[in-house]
């Protein structure tokens, strides 16, 4: 059964229609990249997903469930901001992840935030932003999920950081699961990614795999990207 | 779920409460010291000095109630309606859990804060020979009552603290119900919520000026005894807040559900 | 190892490429075990399944085996070895005689170049 599936998927904010019949689905054990410009449905597609919005009509289901509680514990999300309680030190955060998700690998966590030297009684508000944002990063992938959504995780990060997320998301791989990875920055990410997803406003362009765009079109995926959204 | 929604939740507020308690603590015991220093000196200094602390302390009283009110109000919004949400709406947990987690919380909070005034205001006043004497006083009179209206005060009391808890919950879920709807929207939020907020108490204060005429229409309701008018009037305190309580815990649940926004 | 890739090809051939090259030059030696699918992906930057499609075309290749338990490893069969090192130079002569060729030199001008450079670097060559 497939991990992710929408059918004639619709979202409109009262007249802006930020996603259009949406049909896509998505196996385990692929990392997709869901790529387009910003404002092309990207946030809209994976908060439906998560639950945070309702569909204005049609279906999108995470294993065959729709969104809600049940789906929540398959689901690990990594949203656009840091969105973890800056009050926390590390190892309250540590418990809260712990508490809530059973798929929750604290020893994975523990280990990761152990090699970026950062310590449990650091209060998440006295870090840094980049700091910050790997911690939740983190958080999420070191949780056994079924699916992963991560919305943007490398816009706004220097190239080193941007090289630890993308080889965390690659260390952590499990052919039990699915990734997909929303950004606009294609050519960073190209190398990581099974599959591409292009929308743009609100409707999905393409779906294919990397090796059959460079095999079929002669070029990178960076390179369809600028051609098929040519301003 | 609910259980560890409550221990986080729990954990957030209590760093905040609890140092409160502890300040409201000391200065009561600071009190207690001012007020025998008060008796005893002639000295002008010690005399405004101690006034001060007797001062601060009662400001320290209200900070802290004030403070319990504002916290409840802010947990809401920073937990639930702002990026944090982002956390709390994609955990394993239903609207309903996230929503109940806060009103428990916050009414425990609101009973923890009156009965921390309350030992305050007996540390304040340890045996300080004029509050002794007034203390029992107060305890005669109230043994006075109960052994007349008997089983009634104490049923009477019972009844105060019902409509205490139901009451709080209700006006944290008025709180509630107006940050949701006033989040729904994309801009002016928190000017909405404020609109909301009136909105709904005006709406509440209507319905119960309404509800206090028509009962005065019932004829039969001014034959009760006094002590029966009493329980009567408790009564229908605690349904009527059971019923505003409900209504707000529809509206928050369904806005959160249906219009969250969490941009 | 240092991986380096360009848009065009597909990743699991370039990386077949790079991998090849590592085995001729000596940077996975002969009878070595390479490190897991995950982590040669990790180290290289790219996703584990297209590692995967890479290292299994190697397989079919015969330059690297794979023992069920024991992981992947790197052939022994050195004539394997150079076979495959004589045709990553065989493809890199034809490279460079195309881009020279577009320059415009002819086949006699091409060997004479080559020669001064080699000689100039005090080396033998032979063609």
């Amino acid at each position: 059964m497939s991990i992710l599936e929408c059918k004639g998927l619709s979202k409109n904010y009262g007249s802006v229609t930020a996603l259009d019949h949406v049909d896509l689905t998505i196996e385990p054990g692929r990392i997709v990249g869901l790529l387009g410009p910003n404002g092309s449905g990207k946030t809209t597609l994976l908060k439906l997903a998560n639950g945070l919005l309702t569909p204005t009509a049609g279906e999108l289901r995470i294993d065959g469930l729709l969104p809600g509680k049940e789906t929540h514990g398959m689901v690990s999300y990594l949203p656009e901001r840091t969105c973890i309680s800056t009050w926390m030190t590390v190892s309250q955060l540590l418990d809260f992840y712990g508490d809530f998700y059973p798929d929750f690998r604290r020893d994975v966590a523990v280990e990761m935030l152990k090699r970026l030297n950062i310590s449990d009684s650091q209060r998440i508000r006295q870090m840094s932003k980049g700091t910050r944002e790997k911690v939740q990063l983190i958080m999420v992938m070191s949780r056994a999920a079924k699916l992963y959504l991560l919305d943007e995780p490398i816009g706004g990060v220097d190239p080193a950081t941007r090289d630890y997320i993308l080889s965390t998301i690659i260390g952590n791989y499990n052919p039990d699961a699915a990734v997909v990875i929303s950004t606009h920055l294609i050519a960073d990410v190209e190398k990581v990614l099974d599959d591409v997803i292009f929308i743009n406003q609100g409707r999905v362009v393409l779906q294919s795999s990397v090796d059959a765009i460079r095999e079929e079109k002669g070029m990178s995926v960076d390179a369809l990207f600028r051609e098929v959204f040519r301003c | 779920m609910l259980g560890k929604l409550l221990k986080h939740e729990f954990r957030a507020t209590g760093r905040i409460m609890g140092p409160l308690y502890l300040v409201m603590l000391a200065l009561a015991l600071c009190a207690n010291v001012s007020a025998r220093v008060l008796d005893a000196s002639r000295s002008r200094l010690l005399n405004v000095l101690g006034g001060l602390v007797i001062a601060m302390f009662v400001i320290a009283i209200i900070g802290t109630c004030v403070m319990a009110l504002v916290l409840m109000i802010n947990r809401f919004r920073t937990n639930l309606m702002s990026d944090e949400g982002y956390v709390m709406f994609t955990l394993p947990v239903s609207v309903h859990q996230l929503v109940w987690s806060k009103i428990i919380v916050s009414t425990v909070w609101f009973a923890a804060t009156f009965l921390a005034v309350g030992v305050s205001g007996l540390l304040a006043s340890f045996r300080l020979a004029y509050v002794d004497d007034f203390i029992s006083r107060i305890g005669e009179l109230f043994q006075q009552i109960t052994a007349y209206y008997a089983i009634n005060g104490a049923a009477f009391l019972a009844e105060a603290l019902v409509l205490a808890f139901v009451g709080c919950a209700a006006l944290c879920l008025l709180f509630y119900a107006s940050m949701s709807v006033g989040h729904s929207f994309a801009n002016h939020k928190t000017l909405l919520s404020v609109v909301c907020f009136f909105a709904f108490q005006f709406a509440t204060q209507m319905v119960g000026t309404l509800g206090i005429l028509g009962l005065g229409d019932i004829h039969f309701v001014w034959r009760f005894s006094n002590m029966a008018a009493i329980h009567t009037a408790m009564a229908a305190s605690i349904v009527s807040a059971l019923v505003y309580g409900a209504i707000f815990y529809v509206v928050t649940v369904l806005m959160l559900k249906k219009h969250l926004n969490l941009e | 190892m240092n991986w380096q890739f360009d848009g065009g090809a597909p990743i699991y051939s370039q990386l077949v490429g790079q991998i090849k090259q590592g085995i001729v030059s000596g940077a996975f030696p002969p009878g070595e075990r390479l490190p897991s699918v995950r982590d040669l992906a990790t180290e290289a930057g790219v996703n584990p399944n297209t590692m995967q499609r890479a290292l299994t075309e190697l397989e079919r290749d015969g330059l690297v085996y794979s023992q069920r338990t024991a992981g992947r490893f790197v052939t022994e069969d050195r004539n394997m070895i150079e076979e495959a090192k004589r045709g990553l130079a065989a493809a890199q002569i034809r490279n460079f005689l195309e881009a020279m060729t577009r320059l415009g030199y002819e086949k006699e001008e091409i060997v004479t170049l080559v020669r001064q450079e080699t000689t100039e670097e005090g080396l033998q060559c032979q063609f």
